[in-house]
């Protein structure tokens, strides 16, 4: 296969990977191709953490942070200090190219953190990781995702939600100072946590401990760390079927919220191809919004 | 220990630099009060009014105006103001050593103390000694907040002080308020030099208090004394440390957010 005047030579290309639905290695490099334009952004200058899964996502999956040392010569990398002083070299998938050879890899998730590689430290978001416990679902996350949004535009911050493509949603605040840390996102995050779960303590809780999930949402807070990642928007899931982690309009999850059924919620890989394809990046204001995070 | 800093850094001149934080010195003396609704002791929260519309108007229809005259404005934008705030700085670098005596006390801001930051101590007991030795004060320039202060650098009792200066510009003509000059008469100076050496003291603050303060605070001890506190509703303890004031405007905008719904 060659892509802008670069030879790949892609393998195992029949390969089902999603075998309950039937969706193939072919049939998630073209995802890829067709989503690249919208993702790639999202992408850019991130140290990216692969999450292969080799025989399919029934099977074994591994991370892999670091960037694979039988990579292609124009693959795009960065070093990353590490906490114990050593530095990391790590993929930046800034183009189509890098990609597809990820893909090829089968890294069917592609986590990346909430800072640019070139400054790992300054965070341009911060996210509220909302997470059903047993007996919740993505509708309470829903619930708690719009009461976020209401609390966080009283304090002048514009947020934006996507699903996780898997049971909960992802609540971001773009910034754009560079001399906001981790640890400022993680105070206010878990100032903004503890407050919801001060008001709906039946709906909400701010602790990670599994007993206390309940029939709550976790709002996971936590996540605002440099050694934390999230699965980029329109990064497929691996679960049983090709789910995307896909933005939703504020007034789109009103009314899903409304009408109560969690599955018309998940974005398929191909409702996410013929939506971006219509309405372009939905999520492209997180990248763009210039905002600070006031009381600090 | 003095409290936690309002912000840390270094203070430096010439090749040397000391870590530093900067903590208030003075906590004013004001007795403040809470405005509450007289039916259920609610706190009440300051909102914006459109007198023209008659209804409030939320914070995100609000925008900086400068008036330029009868109902004409230039509307600053955040970002706007933003581009002129000076960059965050974690020095104050002196330029200047200065005779203390020379600045008029019309200049004088706002006090704080900078205290050394671990590895800092001996640099720091060095400089305020040797400061206090010259009698000297380091004029900086130092950035807190979103504004640049002029201030000065000197040792007091032991430790350093740092008094935020006003800008020349800031300082209001006294042309107008100083009385033309007239003929004294010789012997009426000498008057008054006079009663002026027979009433020098020393500089004694203990001496002085305020006292309105005094009385309010024994006011609030009485009144509570005699009847318990009312208790506005939903009032809670919040968990959490070191948050207080995030944790006090996250709770008010929910409060808000809950009334809007």
């Amino acid at each position: 296969m060659e892509v802008a005047g670069i030879r790949l030579s892609l393998s195992n290309l029949e390969k089902d990977l999603y075998p309950s639905y039937g969706f193939t290695k072919a049939h998630i490099l073209e995802y890829y191709r067709r989503i690249s334009q919208f993702i790639l952004p999202h992408l850019k200058d991130r140290a990216l953490t692969l999450k292969r899964y080799p025989e399919g996502v029934e099977k074994e999956f591994f991370f892999e942070k670091r960037c694979p040392s039988h990579r292609p010569s124009w693959v795009k990398t960065a070093e990353i200090p590490q906490n114990d002083g050593e530095r990391m070299t790590v993929c930046l998938v800034n183009d189509l190219n890098t990609l597809v050879w990820v893909e090829n890899l089968a890294s069917l998730e592609l986590h990346v953190p909430l800072a640019r590689a070139d400054s790992p430290e300054a965070p341009d978001s911060m996210v509220f990781d909302l997470d059903p416990g047993d007996q919740a679902d993505i509708l309470d996350c829903a619930r708690v995702a719009l009461m976020l949004r209401g609390l966080l535009s009283q304090l002048q911050l514009a947020s934006y939600v996507k699903t996780s493509g898997q049971k909960g949603l992802h609540v971001y605040v773009p910034l754009d100072r560079e001399e906001t840390t981790f640890e400022d996102t993680k105070r206010f995050s878990k100032a903004v946590a503890e407050v919801l779960q001060h008001n709906y303590p039946d709906l909400v809780t701010a602790k990670m401990a599994k007993e206390r999930r309940i029939k709550k949402v976790f709002i996971n807070w936590s996540q605002n760390d440099s050694s934390k990642t999230m699965i980029c928007v329109y990064s497929l899931r691996a679960r049983e079927k090709p789910f995307v982690s896909f933005p939703l309009a504020w007034n789109e999850l009103e009314n899903l919220a409304g009408q109560g059924d969690p599955e018309k919620m998940q974005v398929t890989y191909s409702e996410a191809m013929s939506r971006t394809e219509k309405e372009g990046d939905p999520f492209r204001e997180v990248l763009v919004t210039k905002q600070k995070l006031p009381y600090l | 220990m003095p409290g936690q800093g309002i912000w840390s850094g270094t203070i430096s001149f010439s090749l040397v630099a000391i870590p530093v934080q900067l903590v208030k010195a003075v906590e004013p003396g004001r007795v403040s009060f809470r405005m509450l609704h007289n039916r259920d002791y609610s706190p009440l929260l300051r909102k914006m009014f459109c007198p023209e519309e008659e209804k409030m108007v939320p914070t995100d229809e609000i925008v900086r105006g400068y008036e330029i005259g009868p109902d004409k404005y230039i509307v600053v934008t955040d970002e706007e103001l933003e581009s002129v705030s000076p960059e965050r700085s974690r020095t104050i670098e002196i330029i200047d050593f200065i005779d203390m005596k020379e600045v008029d006390s019309i200049y004088y801001d706002h006090p704080y103390y900078l205290v050394p930051s671990k590895g800092g101590e001996k640099a720091y007991s060095l400089l305020v000694e040797v400061m206090h030795r010259t009698n000297k004060a380091g004029l900086a320039k130092f950035v807190l907040g979103e504004r640049e202060y002029f201030v000065a650098v000197k040792s007091t009792e032991g430790a350093l002080s740092l008094v935020t200066l006003h800008y020349n510009e800031e300082i209001l003509p006294d042309e107008d308020m100083v009385p033309k000059e007239r003929d004294v008469e010789p012997e009426e100076k000498s008057r008054i030099e006079k009663t002026i050496k027979e009433m020098t003291a020393g500089f004694n603050p203990d001496k002085y208090a305020d006292e309105r303060r005094k009385k309010i605070t024994k006011l609030l001890e009485k009144k509570l004394k005699e009847k318990a506190p009312v208790e506005a509703p939903e009032f809670e303890e919040e968990e959490g440390e070191g948050v207080v004031d995030l944790v006090a405007v996250l709770e008010e905008s929910m409060r808000t957010m809950k009334k809007n719904r």
